[in-house]
């Protein structure tokens, strides 16, 4: 437990909240899309989050049990959302179905965009604690001068 | 005045302690949308206090020299204790940090850091004087 690994778990939330911020992009550039590579319209992405004990050198593994208490972060998985697309009527379409409705991704442009503040905020929070740790650590050089 | 004395090494255990406080914290708050995750607390003000024995009271009475005094326990072998936070908020996620209160106990850990700090480098520079005031 040191303030380099202290560093490392900040971080490591900050990457995390990235990948959030890019699965919410593409939920907002892909609010209309109908046609995938998977086939059908555009399912809503998610990341979901999982915790992971910040143990990257050797020294670190051999350390005991109060290592183990401090954690990082990281993104798990992406999983897509199964919510029902919503169904439009537009015959002309080229992708609608034979009774002339098309599949539309139910994707709410003012969710996602709260979704984007929130993840803004927790990337700050981050920032926040990532300069905290290095005021600390400049702090420590200065003991002794 | 002997070098190694209480004053530094409480000083320095404490510098310990905060920067391991730190780290919870950075884990708490990198922690804070994790399904699940409890805040995490270290507590070691107590322990701490036990090991200075300030008053005397804590440490055993000896009236042979034969005794051991097994009193505070001293620096060495101080142990601060990680508990889980079981007030606050838990979401329906099972998550119970509050972004907030963490970074509010992290800028008084910071402070509480600095003055530590501060302490040590007064400490030291009275012992420089001390070296010194001969000359």
């Amino acid at each position: 437990m040191d303030l380099l690994s202290s560093l490392r778990i900040s971080s490591s939330a900050l990457g995390a909240n990235q990948k959030r911020i890019g699965a919410i992009n593409s939920n907002i550039a892909n609010a209309q899309t109908t046609r995938t590579a998977e086939g059908g319209p555009y399912r809503r992405k998610e990341v979901v989050f999982g915790s992971e004990p910040v143990r990257e050198t050797f020294g670190e593994i051999l350390e005991g049990e109060l290592d183990a208490q401090a954690q990082a972060v990281h993104a798990t998985e992406v999983i897509s959302t199964d919510r029902p697309p919503i169904l439009k009527y537009e015959p002309n379409h080229p992708d609608a179905n034979a009774d002339g409705y098309v599949a539309y991704p139910d994707i709410n442009v003012m969710e996602e965009m709260a979704n984007m503040i929130q993840t803004t905020r927790s990337y700050e929070a981050n920032i926040n604690a990532m300069n905290a740790t290095k005021r600390m650590a400049k702090k420590a050089l200065e003991i002794g001068r | 005045m002997r070098v190694a004395d209480k004053t530094l090494n409480a000083l320095a255990t404490s510098l310990n302690f905060r920067q391991m406080r730190q780290e919870l914290i950075s884990s708490n708050v990198a922690n804070a949308e994790t399904p699940g995750y409890k805040a995490k607390r270290l507590s070691f003000e107590e322990a701490l206090a036990r090991a200075l024995d300030v008053d005397g009271e804590l440490s055993m009475k000896v009236n042979d020299a034969g005794h051991y005094d097994v009193g505070g326990g001293g620096f060495s072998n101080l142990q601060p204790t990680i508990e889980e936070e079981v007030n606050g908020i838990v979401s329906e996620d099972g998550n119970n940090v509050d972004r907030d209160r963490e970074l509010a106990l992290m800028a008084e850990n910071e402070i509480l850091y600095d003055t530590t700090v501060q302490l040590l480098n007064k400490k030291l520079a009275l012992m420089k004087y001390a070296i010194q005031s001969e000359r």
